[in-house]
């Protein structure tokens, strides 16, 4: 693509004042419960523009384009298309009026061909008979042509790799007739060959007059891509920036800045914390050395799932975090550390003992403490009682339990001190799990973690969804697990959590390590890549 | 089935079941109530059906009540068609906890009347009191055997179990069909059946019915099961897979095993119900043993929502369905695909009932 280098100016400067956008929406709010989404963001579109939607997890991004999409319906707000005001009641009517979203998550059936995917909804209910194949197929391929968007009309789906399943997801959006793109995450799953694909291809489309939203958080795919940068913050636009006139730190600024607000914050639960420093940390608990996880290794690919080479050491004492975007291989770190799946290649040494490969059962022996990141996958049971929760790791030992018995008693009672000793909000300890609130069943899990004398505790994810009162109390569990001398690893996407726990930190992006002074700023551009691909680029 | 199925889909989600030792005696009364009602609703729907046939549904019934429970001949036979139910559905109750859906069932019954016919038949024992017994051990081994190899499919290789657990009925119906034909076969007969048992293999009856004691085998495993469930590591272990199996795994069970071991557990209870059918009504080795008392001890299970008692109740009604069935087919001269569709409206409408009742909590 020739106009993949120089970008086509969309025809109006940042200092030209905007015409009518294609796309305006005013004021938008959404709330879910108890919980805004989108309070009173603005945003416009115009044709021919690539426009980022840039913010942190949680910011309200997908929200707000769900809204365009017409898969929610706004609690407030106007939107405008090409002037006129709309109220979308489905994403059906959305593409009657020429928008197309593509998901993080395809909604393709593996085992119908392209051409299938592409006609699968298209106008249903109007036609008794399917089009014709042959005819779809011949439109499909010169679309692809037109945009770059190779890929073979008559082919499985499922036989297509992850990239070009992307592109008949656009084809189809395309095929439909959309002049307004929207892209949730387009390169969350992507290599980073094909994210510089994918970013030739929109440009293709953009120069035709479409206009694309792109929701993101990698700083460096916004910079490269975008004509134009809106940035969320908590539901609500920060600013809407050129691209050419900002620079990713700027931007990471403005994505996670709040300064004043957020340091201040920090500075609390950093003291509710008393952090000792790195300086007290004592020999290395856990050593990673050259760890890579499996899929890695038989293909040769990157898989966006996979780690590489990770080497890293955790000493008594002090906690070490991996901080980064999801998605970057850290769900397939904490499955490999918690020995639920085992490593392609590389050493785990707990002390100096060799535990590359130890099941569950024998880390827990060994005094590894887990809390997963999803809690209510692997971390609870709510079919079983809070007692029964508490203790379902260690039901065949004493004083719980033998190989042929279980002691109730024993389990009632440790059930009650542990409700106790990690207050617990629970009528009995024998309550059904099913009925704790969020911070409650993470109590549940740290008590069942952390009621028992520790060399290593891994912590994934903690506070995620958590409310202020119980992410105050996890930190301060997860601290004073630190200044009772275990070694923790915590891996968490939140960087208040990271500036308010870490000794040291890592970052994780595309399934490798950088270590970052704990600087925030420094942190939050390196968790959205920023410079990492260049000095990667060399060793593919 | 169809609950099986649906429950397979949803692996992860939590199971009301066992969230039963912390719900209210008031909840277990209303699915009680539930359970009830869905009764009468089948009794009704199934008299409109009758009625249809030509029947009178009245005098249907009323044959069909005398016929299973109205002598005590009667509710012998009601017992004998009880106690492989009873038996079967224990160790299916078992595996359904843990969600691991054995299907095969019928073929390790089958497996259990061989290994354990063929001891009977062959092993010179005379004791009554030591051959009945150690018939019964290697027809529990046998089944338990036919379950291993399930389970270990589906541990090592993550084969469904559903598809291998129900192919390998077929293969242990040929195998039976095999040995009666050749090597078992009763050289001065006729039909394709084995010689018949010795007298020390027998099973005797229970004083005062025309029922064999496999039966109390059956009733004296109910508390040993539910002891097991509630009260040993395998039990809760196979509760806590159950309910969530990723959970499960990340608290260090090895579930792998543990699946194994289920298998071999309800594999082990199937073989236990084979070799008594040989022992009590058989006497022999034939190729229809069973008539599908595997399939129908799923629905058992199922009804029985996998409690032990529960297993007993649904037993028992099942088998007075099957008998009344056959009862009413002579007296009122309705086809017997007719009371099979009447049991399969209790069967339903049992198992929706549960739905409601789950739903509405």
């Amino acid at each position: 693509m020739s106009i993949g280098a120089d970008r086509p100016a969309p025809g109006h400067g940042p200092g030209t004042p905007d015409p009518a956008p294609l796309v305006a929406m005013r004021g938008i709010t959404k709330t879910f419960g108890s919980v805004t989404a989108v309070a009173g963001a603005d945003f416009d579109l115009r044709s021919g523009e690539i426009h980022a939607l840039l913010g942190e997890n949680g910011a309200g991004k997908t929200t707000l384009m769900n809204l365009l999409y017409g898969l929610e319906q706004p609690d407030g707000g106007t939107i405008l298309i090409d002037g006129d005001p709309v109220s979308f009641r489905s994403a059906h009517d959305a593409i009657e009026a020429g928008i197309g979203m593509v998901h993080q998550h395809f909604q393709l059936v593996p085992r119908l061909s392209v051409a299938e995917n592409v006609i699968l909804g298209a106008g249903e209910g109007r036609r008794v008979r399917l089009p014709d194949l042959a005819e779809v197929a011949a439109a499909i391929e010169d679309l692809g042509q037109r945009y770059g968007l190779g890929v073979s009309a008559t082919s499985l789906v499922g036989d297509l790799s992850v990239g070009e399943q992307q592109r008949v997801e656009i084809l189809r959006a395309l095929y439909r007739g959309a002049r307004i793109l929207i892209l949730d995450e387009p390169t969350a799953t992507l290599s980073p060959v094909e994210i510089d694909h994918l970013i030739e291809q929109l440009r293709a489309m953009a120069g035709t007059g479409t206009a694309i939203v792109m929701i993101t958080h990698h700083l460096d795919e916004v910079m490269t891509a975008a004509d134009r940068i809106t940035v969320l913050r908590s539901g609500a636009n920060v600013a809407t920036v050129p691209a050419a006139a900002t620079s990713p730190l700027e931007l990471a600024r403005l994505m996670v800045g709040r300064e004043v607000t957020m340091l201040s914050e920090v500075g609390e639960a950093g003291e509710a914390g008393s952090r000792t420093g790195p300086a007290s940390a004592g020999p290395a608990v856990l050593t990673l050395e050259d760890l890579s996880s499996k899929s890695a290794a038989g293909t040769g690919g990157e898989h966006p799932r996979d780690f590489f080479n990770l080497s890293l050491e955790v000493r008594a004492s002090e906690i070490v975090t991996i901080a980064g975007v999801e998605g970057n291989g850290q769900a397939e770190l904490e499955a490999v550390l918690c020995g639920l799946s085992r490593p392609a290649s590389g050493k785990i040494r707990l002390g100096s003992t060799d535990v590359t490969g130890a099941t569950p059962r024998q880390l827990l022996d060994a005094g590894v403490g887990m809390i997963p990141a999803d809690r209510y996958r692997r971390g609870l049971i709510r079919g079983l009682s809070v007692a029964e929760n508490l203790v379902y790791d260690r039901i065949d030992k004493a004083p719980y339990g033998r190989r042929l018995w279980i002691d109730p008693k024993a389990v009632a009672a440790r059930g009650a001190d542990l409700v106790s000793r990690f207050s617990i909000a629970v009528r009995t300890p024998s309550t059904s799990a099913s009925t704790l609130s969020g911070g409650n069943a993470q109590k549940v899990v740290l008590a069942r973690a952390l009621g028992t004398d520790l060399q290593l505790l891994i912590a994934a994810q903690p506070t995620r969804g958590l409310d202020v009162g119980a992410i105050e109390f996890v930190w301060n569990q997860i601290s004073e697990q630190r200044d009772s001398g275990v070694a923790v690893l915590l891996i968490t996407t939140d960087l208040n959590e990271v500036t308010a726990l870490s000794d040291r930190c890592f970052v994780i992006y595309r399934g490798q390590l950088v270590e970052t002074p704990l600087d925030r700023e420094a942190i939050g551009l390196a968790m959205g890549g920023a410079g990492s691909r260049a000095e990667r680029a060399p060793a593919r | 089935m169809t609950a099986t199925i649906e429950a397979t889909d949803s692996p992860g989600g939590p199971d009301p079941d066992s969230a039963a030792p912390v719900a209210g005696w008031s909840a277990r009364l209303s699915s009680l109530g539930l359970s009830a009602a869905a009764v009468v609703a089948a009794f009704v729907l199934g008299g409109v059906l009758l009625a249809l046939a030509g029947a009178n549904p009245f005098q249907a019934y009323a044959d069909m009540l005398s016929g299973t429970f109205g002598s005590r001949f009667n509710i012998s036979l009601v017992l004998v068609e009880t106690a492989p139910l009873l038996l079967i559905g224990l160790g299916l109750a078992v595996a359904f906890r843990a969600r691991v859906w054995n299907i095969g069932a019928e073929g390790q019954l089958l497996m259990g009347a061989l290994a354990g016919g063929a001891f009977a038949l062959y092993v010179p024992i005379g004791t009554r009191a030591v051959l009945i017994p150690a018939a019964c051990v290697v027809g529990a081994l046998a089944g338990g055997a036919w379950g291993w190899v399930v389970g270990f499919l589906r541990a090592r290789w993550s084969v469904n179990e559903v598809i291998s657990s129900l192919l390998l009925n077929y293969v242990a119906l040929r195998i039976l069909e095999y040995t009666i034909r050749k090597p078992l076969r009763d050289p001065v007969g006729f039909q394709p059946v084995s010689e018949t048992l010795p007298d020390a293999a027998r099973l005797p009856d229970i004083p005062g019915l025309k029922t064999h004691i496999g039966l109390l085998i059956g009733l004296g495993l109910i508390p040993v099961v539910a002891y097991v469930m509630r009260r040993t590591p395998f039990g809760f272990h196979t509760r806590m897979m159950g309910l969530n199996r990723d959970a499960t795994e990340a608290a260090g069970v090895r579930t792998g095993r543990l699946i194994t071991a289920v298998m071999v557990v309800s594999g082990a209870f199937a073989g236990l119900a084979g070799i008594l059918q040989v022992m009590g009504p058989e006497s022999r080795l034939t190729g229809n043993i069973s008539p599908g008392f595997g399939f129908t001890a799923i629905i058992v299970a199922l009804v029985a929502r996998t409690r032990p008692i529960g297993v007993l109740l649904a037993a028992v009604l099942i088998g007075a369905l099957t008998l009344g069935g056959d009862v009413i087919q002579r007296t009122q001269q309705v086809p017997r695909v007719l009371t099979i569709v009447i049991q399969a409206l209790f069967v339903l409408l049992i198992l929706v009932a549960d739905k409601v009742g789950r739903r509405s909590r």
